[in-house]
């Protein structure tokens, strides 16, 4: 079964003038388990079939399903809580919450899920841990580096068991070395947890590790490959 | 709830300048509004203090007619009932003043003039206005005199002095021809000119006897042990009076002109508080709306991963709550010694409007008021503005559009 499914998914922005067509007729199903890359030339279309699919932006024309439960006709408040339950985001610019430690931005979706204090105190040792960060549990964003930051939020993303992860561009701010670090950890979750992974990407070094690959252009799907690793 | 209020409280320090720049803001706030207030209070306090002390006190006891009639023929009966009532009240009233008071001409052999004709018991007099300091020639009243005491403008227009003769013509009670001669015993100046230039005191029994009103009283002013149970012992004594002959009123009814005059003095002075609040207010906007900006993809990326819009809005206000506190609470403690000071040695008046002050009878001081009401009034309305203002960033939250502001 689909864990995301869409259906002839169309985007118009109405800029003054001229309306753009950001997604034209998309038609994709997204399995469990799988690692996807969502790649292209800017303004291809990426970040905004991620925003619809992650339910942050409403589609113009076409559906959404999660798991079969149509998302684009749901309220606010109701979306934001079923973000918050089935949808992990990673962002290009990590967005932690400055004032809070690692261990405590990791939480902080937990406590938003209202799960008790040894729960998320357990978990987020655990997630930071496997995201390599177990001597960083007390520190804060500004005294973390911007690939230390991003494996924080990977921890921060999966810390309420998702059933995917969004991340757009995520190596984007990060050097060769944090790079690597990132999708080495990311592809051993995918692996060994069966996490389902889909990038916005034009990191080539995010291309390699994909499982599948699937490339817009001008708003519409022009290639959709699997590869087997 | 825990995690928000940690959140709120380490968000205002993360960029410790710009909440220092919004927490005095909110301290100057609270110096401007109360020190102002404070001081026109107190103004207005030594204002009513003055007239209350020495000329209506706190309570008068009057005939029932004479509040609205004051005239001669609607003088209180004082007698045995009246003073046991009176006597019920042992502990919570200090001293009583009795008055019996109307007007008359006052001649000499070449001119006459209409006076108000003051009678009085020299002690109890004295006890409540400190009269006899104010004898300028000649000697201070006994209540066994059968003299008077002239104001000293009434005596230069009359052209009399210390052990002249004054004739009183008038009307006494119910009809009665009042009539009289009256050596002069000393003169008086009093300080508001009105009363200066027409006021003859005689002892209590000599005006009595004068206006044919033996036992009759104009009012008789009541000094409380605690002037703050003024409303609460005028209403038992209005209990205790017959209300068919007798009514007590308190300072606030007999002041009700001069308090009204003040009030619409206060509406003109509250005018420049307001336009206060509203300078302080769009400073405070300004620091809030940089916060805002600075933070709204963080904001948006709250909001992104499932922190529901209301719970953002929350963190905002808790933010604006805690800022707000701690320059209500600093403010408040920075201007106490200020206010406190001003009210033990109050700012001293120069120039005209010290004279006009003396003219009027009133110290030519100004001193701030320390009443908690004017530092919990002030401190509660800038707590409010400053909360008002938080709830901009509160309302950014429920209207940000996330997608704008997540890259």
């Amino acid at each position: 079964m689909a864990v995301i499914k869409t259906l002839d998914l169309e985007k118009i922005y109405n800029s003054t003038h001229v309306p753009v067509k950001a997604l034209n007729k998309v038609n994709l199903e997204i399995e469990k388990g799988e690692f996807t890359a969502i790649v292209g030339p800017s303004g291809s279309g990426k970040t905004t079939l991620l925003n619809i699919v992650g339910g942050l932006d409403k589609p113009t024309a076409g559906k959404v399903f999660i798991d079969d439960e149509e998302i684009n006709t749901m309220k606010d408040n109701k979306l934001i809580n079923f973000r918050l339950r089935n949808i992990g985001f990673v962002f290009q610019s990590y967005n932690l919450i400055p004032v809070l430690t690692a261990k405590e931005n990791v939480s902080f979706i937990m406590l938003l899920q209202k799960k008790s204090k040894k729960e998320m105190d357990r978990r987020a040792e655990e997630l930071l841990r496997e995201v390599g960060m177990a001597d960083k549990f007390d520190v804060r964003p500004n005294k973390l580096s911007g690939g230390q930051q991003q494996r924080v939020a990977v921890a921060r993303a999966l810390a309420s068991r998702p059933k995917f992860i969004l991340a757009d561009e995520p190596t984007a701010n990060l050097d060769t070395a944090s790079a690597f670090n990132l999708l080495d950890i990311m592809a051993r979750l995918n692996r060994e947890e069966h996490i389902t992974l889909i990038f916005s990407t034009h990191d080539q070094r995010v291309i390699e590790r994909a499982r599948r690959v699937i490339t817009l252009v001008d708003g519409a799907i022009s290639k959709d490959e699997q590869f087997n690793q | 709830m825990k995690t928000f209020i940690t959140l709120a409280w380490r968000n205002i320090w993360r960029n410790k300048r710009r909440s220092f720049i919004s927490i005095a803001s909110v301290l100057f706030a609270v110096l401007f509004a109360i020190s102002a207030d404070s001081l026109e209070q107190g103004s207005y306090e030594l204002m009513i203090d003055n007239m209350v002390k020495f000329s209506t006190g706190y309570i008068q006891v009057q005939d029932v007619m004479y509040d609205e009639e004051p005239g001669i023929d609607n003088l209180l009966y004082y007698d045995e009932a009246l003073q046991e009532v009176l006597n019920r009240f042992e502990g919570s009233i200090s001293y009583i003043v009795p008055r019996i008071q109307s007007f008359a001409l006052a001649a000499t052999d070449t001119k006459t003039r209409g006076t108000l004709v003051t009678g009085i018991d020299p002690e109890q007099e004295n006890q409540f206005n400190r009269l006899s300091e104010n004898v300028i020639r000649g000697a201070y009243l006994t209540d066994k005199d059968t003299a008077v005491l002239l104001a000293e403008g009434l005596a230069g227009i009359l052209s009399l002095d210390v052990g002249d003769t004054l004739v009183v013509i008038g009307q006494g009670f119910q009809g009665a021809t009042a009539a009289g001669m009256y050596p002069v015993k000393g003169i008086v100046k009093l300080s508001v000119p009105e009363l200066n230039n027409n006021t003859v005191y005689m002892p209590l029994a000599t005006a009595q006897w004068f206006y044919a009103a033996p036992d009759r009283l104009s009012a008789l002013i009541i000094m409380p042990e605690n002037p703050k149970h003024t409303r609460r012992i005028t209403a038992r004594l209005n209990e205790a009076l017959d209300s068919e002959w007798y009514s007590a009123l308190s300072w606030e009814y007999l002041l009700q002109d001069l308090l009204k005059m003040m009030q619409m003095d206060r509406a003109g002075s509250q005018v420049i508080i307001y336009i206060l609040y509203i300078v302080i207010g769009f400073g405070l906007f300004g620091t809030i709306l940089t916060m805002m900006l600075e933070r709204i993809r963080e904001f948006a990326m709250l909001i992104s991963i499932g922190m529901k819009r209301y719970q953002l809005a929350v963190v905002c206000l808790l933010e604006s709550f805690f800022m707000s506190f701690i320059g209500v609470i600093i403010g408040m403690m920075v201007t106490f010694p200020f206010v406190y000071y001003f009210n033990k040695n109050p700012i001293p008046l120069k120039g005209e409007m010290a004279e006009l002050l003396i003219d009027y009878g009133f110290e030519p001081v100004m001193p701030t008021s320390i009443a908690p009401s004017i530092f919990i009034t002030q401190a509660i309305v800038v707590f409010i503005i400053a909360l008002l203002i938080g709830l901009y960033p509160a309302y950014k939250a429920f209207k940000l559009n996330v997608i704008n502001h997540t890259k």
